[in-house]
């Protein structure tokens, strides 16, 4: 990710000031990007089931993308 | 979601097979049903809820006797009644039936708990339909549970939404809709997916490579741990902070203490203005002191320099009769002005070389002549820093002198409550301050928790810059790494995400719950979503912002508000450029289903909500009685309603029940006798 001066760290996270979401996506690589998108996908198709335990599909989403 | 119909069978009053369309376009996007007291608008309400997730809401009594009774009485002993709904919908461009049924054998006159199936089917592009497979899980990602009380609720109910204690949950539920909760997922999930990355890293990577990582695991570890240890830090200074804001309320309504804690609360809100208007001050000396402290420091120096320039002068150096680049240019060129050679170290050379010694520099008479005409204004400008510092030290100094009456006062009133002949009184106020030095000490260890993580979170950065630089020779090794970092920039991405969704949902939400709101009600008060999603609301004296109490009329309102400010919030946010990539045209639309949207409101705050009704949600299924919404109710929506409706109400009580609603200039049936009790669905447009 470009421009991490930007970033600043409070209570452990990072938080950007007057960035626009947009802004944070178009800062990415493309490989950033397409994880990014797929990790929402993952992550939302299983937002109901409290016990799911997304890193498996998390990781096979690493490898197609960086195989 | 779009609702199409919803058909009840033998479900509570509803005798049979009964079916209400709710199909609706833009233009009209209401249904209206009216039912007396007791005739199923609740039940009605609760079929949504019951077919969607099983469940019914609290206030519905005897949640057992789910078969009509009348049905059940007429039963068989050792034959089966069947109870169902079936609801069809729309959602995201495909066509839903959801069917939830029981079969309930009769073994005693009292009815058995019934165990429903659900069954859910979707319509494919072919018209041919095909069953879903994990119905219930389909149903939780169209609308999740939780989600769903801003959607199907109780107008008289509905102003818990707003209340003290409820944010929290509310919060979790807004974060489900407005698509946070799968930003907050992920960041939780990615640091697994990186810890299996860096074990294999280690494995392969060599010494280096195994011992930067090592020392990453560790900073993480303690990351973790402080991260849950500030969360149960938050929890537990919310929990005092509740109770100590119950304590104070106890305080406000308590007769004898009313008064001086109604002055300690214009104290302290005094108070904290003197504060920050002190430290405005204190702030605003230290970056005069920053920027021109250094004029202080000129008085010598401007006196010095002009001392220097006029020996200067006297000598005649300045301005320079003859320049030092000259003299250079006449020993380069080897010839000077005069025509005589200048060959190196002839005695010509020599003396024109003595000249250069003597000549001025050109940069020294340029420097002098810009420099001259500030050393007056000089002057000017350290009186007017001295002027500034007095000035601004007699604000800090009046600021100072309020801080120190207020304290004084405060103590004074804290004083009064604490040594308070009323026993009740004292135990309030020490139990207060108990709590408040509580609160102080978790601020302060929450504080420093706070400040570690930062730094643990800027040696994992530097960790894993030192990572990235470190050689490695391993395939395998070299690609862990790559697909590491690939998932820590991703998961510092999110978290952006996240700080920019959450302050922009609070600030859209905020700005729509004030102009529905605003809309609505003819008091001024002014409602507010804090960062902490609280809502309160205010009323604006003499530029003065004051916290108001909310009625129960005002909270219902406020909670409709919320809720219309929600439901459209949702649809844009999916409307936009967002990292999930396009949704489907109707993403983020929901039906509002509501039972007494006109609770306990008055006439004109009754004809204000059913303006505001009509617009809160693409569709819109209302139940009222005759005297919630007759008159003006029924005037205002009218023009938007698709499907007009009467749930009949039939008893067996003695005498003469019968009774009529008139709409649209005809009688309905609204209740009559029969021979047994229950309730029809009838279509009136």
């Amino acid at each position: 990710m470009q421009h991490e001066e930007d970033d600043k760290v409070e209570g452990g996270r990072h938080v950007t000031e007057g960035r626009t979401e947009k802004q944070v996506l178009e800062q990415l690589s493309n490989e950033e990007r397409a994880l990014l998108k797929r990790v929402l996908e993952i992550e939302r198709a299983k937002l109901h089931l409290s016990a799911y335990d997304a890193t498996d599909d998390l990781l096979d989403a690493v490898r197609e993308i960086l195989p | 979601m779009k609702l199409h119909s919803i058909t009840l069978t033998n479900f509570r009053q509803f005798k049979g097979v009964q079916t209400f369309d709710l199909s609706s376009d833009t233009i009209k996007p209401v249904s209206l049903l009216f039912g007396a007291n007791g005739a199923g608008k609740t039940t009605f309400l609760n079929a949504f809820t019951w077919a969607l997730y099983g469940s019914m809401s609290e206030d519905v009594e005897q949640q057992d006797r789910m078969v009509t009774d009348s049905v059940w009485r007429e039963l068989p002993m050792g034959d089966s009644a069947e109870v169902a709904v079936e609801l069809r919908f729309d959602h995201e461009g495909r066509d839903y039936r959801l069917l939830r049924t029981a079969t309930v054998r009769k073994e005693s006159d009292q009815q058995g708990t019934p165990s429903p199936e659900v069954h859910l089917w979707v319509t494919k592009s072919d018209g041919s339909s095909e069953i879903v497979g994990a119905p219930q899980e389909t149903i939780y990602s169209i609308l999740p549970r939780g989600v769903s009380r801003f959607f199907f609720f109780n107008g008289e109910r509905i102003e818990n939404l707003v209340k003290k204690g409820a944010y929290a949950e509310v919060q979790k539920d807004i974060k489900v809709l407005l698509d946070l909760e799968q930003v907050e997922r992920a960041i939780a999930h990615l640091p697994k997916v990186d810890r299996k990355l860096t074990a294999e890293l280690k494995k392969h990577g060599g010494d280096k490579a195994s011992e930067i990582q090592d020392a990453i695991d560790t900073l993480t570890e303690r990351q973790t741990t402080g991260r849950e240890e500030l969360k149960l830090l938050e929890g537990d200074l919310a929990t005092l902070v509740k109770e100590r804001d119950s304590v104070t309320d106890l305080l406000r309504q308590h007769a004898e203490a009313a008064p001086i804690q109604a002055e300690r609360d214009a104290v302290t809100k005094e108070l904290e203005e003197a504060r920050a208007a002190r430290d405005a001050a204190i702030a605003e000396r230290a970056h005069l002191v920053a920027t021109r402290g250094f004029l202080a420091f000129t008085d010598r120096l401007g006196e010095a320099t002009q001392a220097m320039a006029d020996s200067l002068y006297q000598k005649g150096a300045l301005p320079a009769p003859l320049k030092r680049e000259f003299v250079d240019q006449l020993l380069e060129d080897g010839k000077c002005i005069c025509g005589t050679e200048l060959a190196e170290h002839s005695e010509p050379w020599e003396h024109v070389k003595d000249w250069r010694q003597r000549a001025g520099l050109q940069a020294v008479e340029t420097a002098w002549q810009q420099l001259s005409g500030q050393i007056a204004p000089l002057s000017g400008a350290r009186d007017e820093l001295r002027d500034q510092l007095a000035a601004l030290m007699k604000r800090i100094g009046a600021e100072r002198d309020r801080v120190a009456r207020l304290e004084e006062r405060k103590s004074e009133l804290d004083g009064k409550l604490k040594n308070s002949p009323m026993e009740v009184v004292a135990d309030l106020e020490t139990k207060r301050m108990d709590l408040d030095n509580r609160i102080g000490i978790k601020n302060q260890k929450k504080g420093a928790v706070e400040s570690e993580l930062g730094t643990i979170a800027k040696d994992i950065e530097a960790k894993t810059k030192e990572r990235s630089r470190a050689e490695v020779t391993d395939e395998l090794a070299a690609k862990a790494r790559s697909r590491s970092d690939l998932v820590q920039s991703v998961k510092r991405a999110l978290e952006a995400i996240l700080a920019i969704r959450e302050e922009d949902m609070r600030k859209r939400l905020d700005a729509e719950l004030k102009a529905v709101f605003g809309s609505i009600t003819h008091q001024n008060h002014v409602p507010t979503l804090s960062e902490g999603f609280e809502l309160t609301l205010h009323k604006n004296v003499g530029g003065v912002e004051l916290p108001v109490p909310k009625s129960t009329g005002e909270n219902q309102i406020l909670s409709l508000s919320f809720v219309a400010a929600v439901s459209k919030l949702a649809r844009e946010i999916r409307k936009e450029r967002r990292a999930e990539g396009d949704g489907a045209v109707d993403a983020g639309t929901y039906p509002i289903v509501m039972d007494a949207a006109f609770g306990s409101l008055d006439q004109d705050y009754q004809e204000a909500v059913s303006r505001a009704l009509a617009k809160m949600a693409p569709q819109l299924v209302v139940l009222v009685s005759k005297s919630q919404g007759l008159g003006k109710v029924v005037t205002e929506l009218m023009p938007y309603v698709s499907h007009l409706g009467v749930i009949e109400t039939h008893t067996t009580a003695p005498g003469s029940v019968a009774d009529d609603i008139e709409l649209e200039g005809l009688a309905y049936p609204y209740i009559r006798s029969a021979d047994s009790d229950h309730s029809e669905l009838k279509v009136i447009k």
